[in-house]
This record gives C-alpha cells, structure tokens and sequence, in this order.
C-alpha cells in the first residue's frame, strides 16, 4: 500500500470507508488523484479475522457511547452501524436494490418529501456500474420498475424461508423474485461462491460477500490510495478564508493532522453530522457546512417490522443469505394505501442468540417460556419490512455536552415517528400477516418496533438554505468540502439504501473528474 | 422310406426350425452368458464382426451415459436426502443399464441378448418417468416454470440422460442383429445418427443453463456449449445428406467432443476447488460444486453418434441386402 506524508497536502482525504467513502476513494485513486481514507475501525482479513461467533463478531459493530431519545428512541449498534474498513457494508446482508425511479421526484410526482437533484436516468447507469463491481446475483427478470441490464450473477437458490414468503405472494396475488444480493452464486477470481452458512450479517468468512471492503477497496490500493485504519478523525482543520485544510485524528494514541486540498466526510448518518457539528469554530459557530442548519437534521430510518409465525415444515431460516426473496409490491402499487411511501418485504434469516434477544426483549419471554420457545427455532418463519419513513426535522443529530474514549462530544439522536410512518407500518404489518397466514403458519405475532438502516443528516438539493450539499454532494458553504454517504439522502425509499450510496458515490468521483478538468476544484 | 416321402418344403422349414431352436439354445444358453467374454467370435464373416463393433460401440456409449446418471443421481438424490422412495429407482436402474452396457461391451458375438434388451428398455421407460417426476418437481414450486426452478429445482435433462442411454442400448442390440435393420421407420444409423444429434443439442442445452447459472465465470464453460452443438448439427447434416467432407467434419467433431466430456471432468474437478475449502472440503463441495459425472454423457452420446456415422456409411456403400 501507499503511504502518504501528513504534511503534504493529499488532494482527497476521506472520512469513512464504507459505501459512500470505500467507493469514492477507489474511484477518485483511479481517476489519479491522491487519496487517504481514515477509518476508525480495524482492516479485517475476513478468512483470518472472522468467526461464526455472534458474540464475537460485535466487534464489527459502531457501539461507541450515543444518547437515544424522541418517541420512538433507536437501537443503534448492530443493525444500522458499522465501525470497521468497509464500513457497515462488512456486516450489512446484501440486499441490492435500486430505487424506484419516481422516489428521485417523490415531492413533485408523488406529493410527499423532498425531490432529488439527480435524475433517475443517470442514476440507472451507476447502479448498473456498481451491481457489475459488486458482481450482483439476481433475478433475470426483475418484476418491477424500468427496465435494467442483466444482473451481473444468477440469483441464488430460495431456502425454505424465502418459499414461504414466495407461496403467501402467490396466495395473495401480489408479485415477488429472489432478491438480487451482493455476494457470490458463481467463483470470482480469488473469492468462493456463497457456502450458504448464513452468517452474513455478523461478517461473511468467506469473502463471498461483495461488502466495500473486498471489491473497491482492493481496487483503491491498487490505484494508489492510501487507507488508514484504526484512525478516528476528530475535526476538520479550515484556514482563515474558510476553506479546509484537513483532518485532525487520534491514531495509536496520539492526534495527528493530515493536510488536504479537499475533504470529504463519509462516516454514515450520525458521524458525519457529528464530525461537522464537532468541528464548529469561530469562523463556522454552527459547525461546517452548516449555513442553512440542516446538518443533523432529516434523519430517517427505516421501518424494520416482522411477522413471525411457526410452519409445520422444517425451516431453517438461517441457512443461507437472511433475505434470498422478496416483494417490491407496495414500493410500485400506490393503490388502496393509506400513507405516502412504500415498502419492501423480505424473508428473514435470524440467527440464534439475535432470536432470544428478540424473543425475550420484544415478547417479555424468560425462563422456561424462552427455552420452549427457542426450541421452535428451526420452524419459525418471518417477512419483514424495509419501510420508508419521511423526513421530519425534528429527527436529528446533536452534540452533548458529554465526551467518549477520544474526548470528542457524543451525539444525541433523537427519533419519532410520524403519523404517516405509523400508518404505512401498520399496513405492512396486516398485509404480512395475511400473507403468513395464506401459507398455514400459526402463532403469529408482530414485532412492531425494530428499524434499520439510518439516512439524511446532511441532504442533497437544489439550494443552499434548503440543502447541505448539492447533486455532486459538494457543500454549499465550503467548495473543497464534501459529504458522501447515505446521509446526503433527502428521502430514503422502501428499498436498502447501499446500492444508491455507491452509485452516487461513483457519479460523484465523475463529477469531480469533469470539475477538474475545468478547473473548478480548489487548489491550494 | 419314410423320408423320401418328406416333401421339399417340409424339409425346409424343418431345418429352419432346427435352426431357430438352435440359435435360441446359443443365445438364452446360461453358460454361454458367462463364457462369453472368453469365447473367441462366434460368426467369422466379416460383416458379423463389423455388426458386432458397431453394437459394441453403442454399447459404450450407453455405458458411460449410464455411469454418468448412476453417479450424478447417486450424488444429487444424496443431496435431496432421498426425500422421496422413488429417488432410488434411477441409482438402481441405471446401475443395471450400466451393466448390461458393460456385458455389451465384453460380448463379442453378433447376437442381441434379451437380458441387454429388457434392461435396456427399463432404463428408457424410467428415465420418461423420472422426466415426469422432474417436471412435476419444478412446477409444483412457487414461480412454476421460472428460471430460477429450472436452475434449482430438479434438472430436466438428467432423466433424459437415462432415456438416451436405454434408447442407445436398444439400438446397440438391434444392430447386432441386423445390420439393415431398421429404427422407427428408418434405417438403424439414420435414427440413431439423428437421436445422437438430439440427445447431445439437448446435453449442451443443459450445460448451457447450468453454466449460465454458473455466469459463465470461467472462459472454459463456454466449450461445452460451442463444441457439442456444432458436432451434433454435423452429425445430423451427414446423417441427411451423407458426403465425405461432411462425415469428416462430423467425426472429428465427434471426437473432440468425446475427448471435452473427460476434459470436463477435469474443469469440474478444478471448479470443486474453487469453492471454500477446496477438495479439502470434498465431502461438502462434491455436492455443491460443479457436477464431477456430468460431463461424461457427452463422451457417451459422441460415441453413440461415431457408431450412427459408421452404420451410415455402411448402409450408403451397401444399400439394405
Ligand atoms: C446489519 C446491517 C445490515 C444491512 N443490510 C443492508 C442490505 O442488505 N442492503 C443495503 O443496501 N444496506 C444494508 N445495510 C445498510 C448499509 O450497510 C449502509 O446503509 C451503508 O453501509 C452506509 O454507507 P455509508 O458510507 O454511509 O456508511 P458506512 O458504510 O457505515 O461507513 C462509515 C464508516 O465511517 C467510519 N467513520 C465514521 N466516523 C468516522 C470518523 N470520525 N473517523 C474515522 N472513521 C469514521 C466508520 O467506522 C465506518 O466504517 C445494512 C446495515 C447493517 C448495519
Ligand atoms: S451465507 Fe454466503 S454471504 Fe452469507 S456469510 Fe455465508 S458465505 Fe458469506
């Protein structure tokens, strides 16, 4: 690998290496600029580093200390955030979907949100880009939305799980397909095709999943980029005419500044506004690229409730990828509903000690109820749902006046939801209950609060006041800073958020390319 | 003087009596089964033994379609656990094929056999059933007739193999018999000649489905579907329009792909240690990685069409005595 000196300036330092910051220092290192990502998290070697350990494996997690708080307060660590080189795509579960096109115009065509400042035209060909990189394996026919090349790998085989969610789609007369997923159904190069052991989401000792850090990653170092690990980046550094100049980071106990022509902040929807917020100075009190004070602002999660019930078949949910099918149905039917959005639903893959946590924390089992309970284990089958949810100022990321191990201020998150986020999930509830019920399983019950992947914080537009960063996520404020990650999303979708992350990242690295060209970046 | 009083035509048809009962004594003769493979040729025309080789041949190619089914069926009803009875029955009957190829292969006399015979009908009728079976799998699954069934469920051409090896078989035995013995209407080469063709078209369809499923990720995966189809068209055009270019191409195409089913297995072999673990890990990856005994049906079928080309030929230079 590359190293780069701090005291010369690099042209891109990058904040985060996960899908916003692992692409787009690939992408830029090839363009052939110098590039430095600092990640706070560990370089894994996944064939050596990883094990089919749960517990274990909590080491891939963002568990710093955070304040949780609003209505609905969030479970963070393990379902919305990673800490580690690639990013939470090291232990995110794959599921690669574009979104729908209308979502990119949701205010203008369908009434709700906030409009993109990216078209979906453009944005089909960077999708297609990253399902080529990433080496996709889906459905040759995909049954919803515009039409998109052929998925780069064949879909995976369906485990018993994912027949279910099939048979109650069929019975309920509604559309559904294996679900296009980032890791292997054929060799690539040095990797193994997918062994179907299901442990994605606690990291895949395989490398059959195609997370950020084995495919542009590699690539990255290829191109001469520099990634260094273990490096918490504390603030950006600015001079007097308010450009930055580079990062301030604790790396083997000592803080550390790296010079940089340009910065760009990918540390995922509470970091990112975190690190601007810390980095508020007399020049910029309310933190950096904060004029219009929406850093922080806008965050949204997704709606992430199951149904579950017990088949009389054997099931075995967790062989295999979690989520080998799924329905589309109400992101692209806006007939009969009651809510602005959609959703996606899944079949489901939880493994064991995820499962106790859910059934003694969601259903109060304890003691012999929980023992019993675990014992179905093998027979119990869910659906659950990626649901948009609606951007709400009021759901936000701010500073405390309390410090964590790098003396930098924790954030508080705050979260509730909206009446229109409450009905859309109640809907997907009914329905998969119907559709659970359609395939003769019994016991049912909901899970009603879970949520996952995190978006906005720092959104794309049209404007300075409404907006953080434009369409090339450069900011308003500070024309030799960036932010590239799921948190410049002004909506999020009934769709997993890391495929659209990667895309925008990599038409951002073209958009920095032509703005070099023609000489429109900052050189100091 | 009894005998003198005999007519001519009495005579005849005594001797031809003689003759059948003496040619079923030879052929249903038990310890003749078991000498046969000792005994030097029976018949010493030329034209037996050239009978014979041809049988043989076909013989072979059934051989190793049924090895393949026996194995590939061994291994893919293992991996379905035997879910269902009926699994057994294609392990069973094409182990009995294979060895009624196998005692083909050793008989050197130009006779048919009906134990060959009998079994190899089995094996054609189970393999249309196991067609049932398979059709029935894929379209009892949610999506019916989907890619995704087509590429998991159970494999459509696998009990055509079978089908291929009993329809071979029977026509290893039919041109033992006779030479100008007809197929179906037609004469034995021409029908075996075209049922090759198909039966390696239809090979090559099923590798062409797994191997796109397989995303074509190795250059190498291409071969089975380039080399195959173009040998079973040539083969097809000599059969209808014999000529000497033609029947050469056509043979030399045959033995490449002969050769491409053993090379096969090699290729598979290596995709086995693609996967995570390698051969290391064989007891797992022999059931999820490329099929190891796949590949050999297209050396039987090859086989099968070089003896349709050779019974072809003989049937042009000597039209049907
Ligand atoms: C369990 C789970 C399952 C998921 N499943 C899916 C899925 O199936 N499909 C899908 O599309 N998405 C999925 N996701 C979501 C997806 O992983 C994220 O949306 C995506 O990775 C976010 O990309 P990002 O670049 O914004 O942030 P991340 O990928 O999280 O990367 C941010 C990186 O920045 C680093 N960082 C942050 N702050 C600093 C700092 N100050 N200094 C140094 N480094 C810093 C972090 O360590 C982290 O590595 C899943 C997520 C999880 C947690
Ligand atoms: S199921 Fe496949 S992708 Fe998931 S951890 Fe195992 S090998 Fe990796």
């Amino acid at each position: 690998m590359r190293e780069y000196r701090e005291d010369q300036p690099v042209d891109f330092a990058i904040v985060g290496t996960g899908a916003g910051g692992g692409t787009l220092a690939c992408k830029l290192a090839e363009y052939g600029f110098s590039v430095v990502a600092f990640d706070a998290g560990p370089y894994w070697r996944p064939l050596e580093d990883f094990a089919s350990d749960e517990m274990h494996q909590s080491k891939l997690y963002w568990t710093d200390e955070r304040i949780v708080d609003g209505e609905n307060p969030l479970q963070l660590g393990s379902n919305n955030s990673g800490k580690s080189v690639g990013g939470s795509t090291v232990h995110f579960a794959m599921v690669s979907l574009r979104f729908r096109p209308e979502w990119f115009k949701s205010l203008s065509i369908l009434g709700y949100g906030a409009d993109w400042p990216i078209d979906w035209r453009e944005m089909w060909d960077y999708y297609a880009e990253v399902e080529q990189t990433l080496k996709v394996s889906g459905p040759i026919n995909y049954p919803w939305g515009p039409k998109r090349p052929r998925y780069p790998y064949r879909a995976h085989e369906l485990n018993a799980a994912a027949l279910v969610l099939a048979e109650g789609a069929e019975a309920l007369g509604i559309g559904w397909t294996a679900t296009p997923l980032a890791t292997l159904s054929a060799p690539r190069g040095l990797a193994h095709p997918c062994v179907y052991r299901g442990m994605c989401v606690i990291g895949c000792s395989t490398n059959a999943k195609q997370s950020v850090l084995v495919t542009w990653l590699p690539r990255a170092l290829e191109a001469g980029a520099e990634i260094r690990d273990l490096a918490m980046v504390g603030s950006i550094e600015h001079d007097s005419r308010g450009l930055v100049t580079g990062v301030h980071y604790l790396r083997e106990g000592r803080w550390r500044f790296q010079k940089a022509r340009n910065v760009v902040v990918a540390g995922y929807s509470i970091e990112t506004p975190r690190l601007l917020l810390n980095s508020a100075s007399g020049k910029f009190p309310q933190g950096l690229a904060n004029s219009s004070g929406l850093v922080g602002k806008n965050l949204m999660v997704q709606a992430n409730q199951a149904v579950w019930g017990i088949s009389d078949r054997e099931i075995r949910s967790y062989k295999g990828p979690p989520s080998l099918a799924i329905t589309e149905h109400w992101n692209y039917s806006d007939e009969g509903k009651d809510f602005h959005g959609g959703y996606s639903y899944m079949s489901q893959g939880p493994l064991p000690m995820l499962w106790g946590a859910t059934q003694s924390s969601k259903r109060g089992l304890w003691g012999q109820a929980l023992l019993d309970e675990m014992e179905k284990y093998n027979h119990q089958v869910g659906l659950k749902i990626v649901g948009e949810t609606l951007p709400q100022e009021r759901n936000c990321v701010t500073l405390t006046d309390e410090r964590d191990q790098y003396g930098l201020r924790i954030p508080r998150v705050t979260h509730s939801y909206s009446d229109n986020d409450k009905r859309l999930i109640a809907h997907s509830l009914r329905f998969m209950r119907q559709a659970l019920q359609a395939t003769g399983a019994r016991d049912i019950w909901d899970e009603t609060d879970d949520t996952c992947h995190l978006n906005g914080t720092a959104r794309m537009g049209f404007d300075r006041k409404s907006s953080v960063v434009n369409a090339d996520c450069r900011s308003w404020d500070i024309p030799n800073l960036w932010i590239c990650d799921g948190s410049v999303f002004p909506t999020v979708g009934g769709v997993n958020p890391s495929l659209t992350i990667q895309a925008i990242a990599c038409r951002t690295a073209d958009r920095i390319r032509a703005m070099a060209r023609r000489g429109e970046l900052i050189t100091t | 003087m009894r005998a003198a009083r005999i007519t001519r035509r009495q005579q005849d048809s005594l001797t031809s009596l003689h003759e059948a009962a003496s040619n079923l004594r030879q052929k249903y003769a038990v310890p003749d089964v078991l000498r046969t493979h000792v005994r030097p040729v029976t018949t010493s025309s030329r034209e037996a033994q050239w009978r014979n080789a041809a049988g043989r041949q076909l013989n072979l190619g059934a051989a190793l379609l049924s090895l393949s089914v026996l194995a590939d069926s061994g291994i893919e009803h293992y991996r379905g656990s035997f879910q269902n009875r009926a699994m057994y029955v294609p392990l069973g009957v094409s182990a009995l094929a294979l060895a009624a190829s196998l005692f083909g292969v050793l008989d050197t006399r130009a006779r048919s056999h009906v134990l060959r015979d009998g079994l190899y009908g089995v094996a054609a009728m189970t393999g249309v059933i196991g067609l049932g079976f398979h059709g029935y799998n894929i379209l009892k699954r949610p999506g019916r007739f989907s890619w995704l069934n087509l590429f998991y469920a159970a494999p459509l051409g696998a009990p055509v193999a079978l089908l291929l090896a009993g329809a071979l078989g029977r026509g290893a035995e039919k041109v033992r018999e006779d030479r100008s013995s007809r197929i179906l209407g037609h004469p034995a080469g021409q029908t075996l000649g075209l049922l090759t063709s198909a039966g390696l078209a239809g090979t090559a369809a099923e590798a062409g489905l797994l191997h796109f499923r397989g995303a074509f990720q190795n250059p190498g995966m291409f071969l089975p579907v380039t080399l195959p189809p173009v040998a079973a068209g040539l083969l097809a055009a000599s059969v209808i329009n014999p000529g000497n270019a033609l029947r050469r191409a056509a043979k030399a195409c045959l033995n490449l792909t002969a050769l491409l089913g053993f090379a096969g297995v090699a290729f598979h072999a290596y995709g086995v240690s693609r996967s995570m673990g390698g051969w290391r890990n064989w007891s797992q990856n022999l059931l999820g990685g490329p099929p190891l005994p796949a590949p050999p049906s297209f050396t039987g079928l090859a086989l099968g069409g070089l003896a349709a080309l050779s019974l072809v030929d003989k049937e042009q230079r000597s039209p049907s005595t």
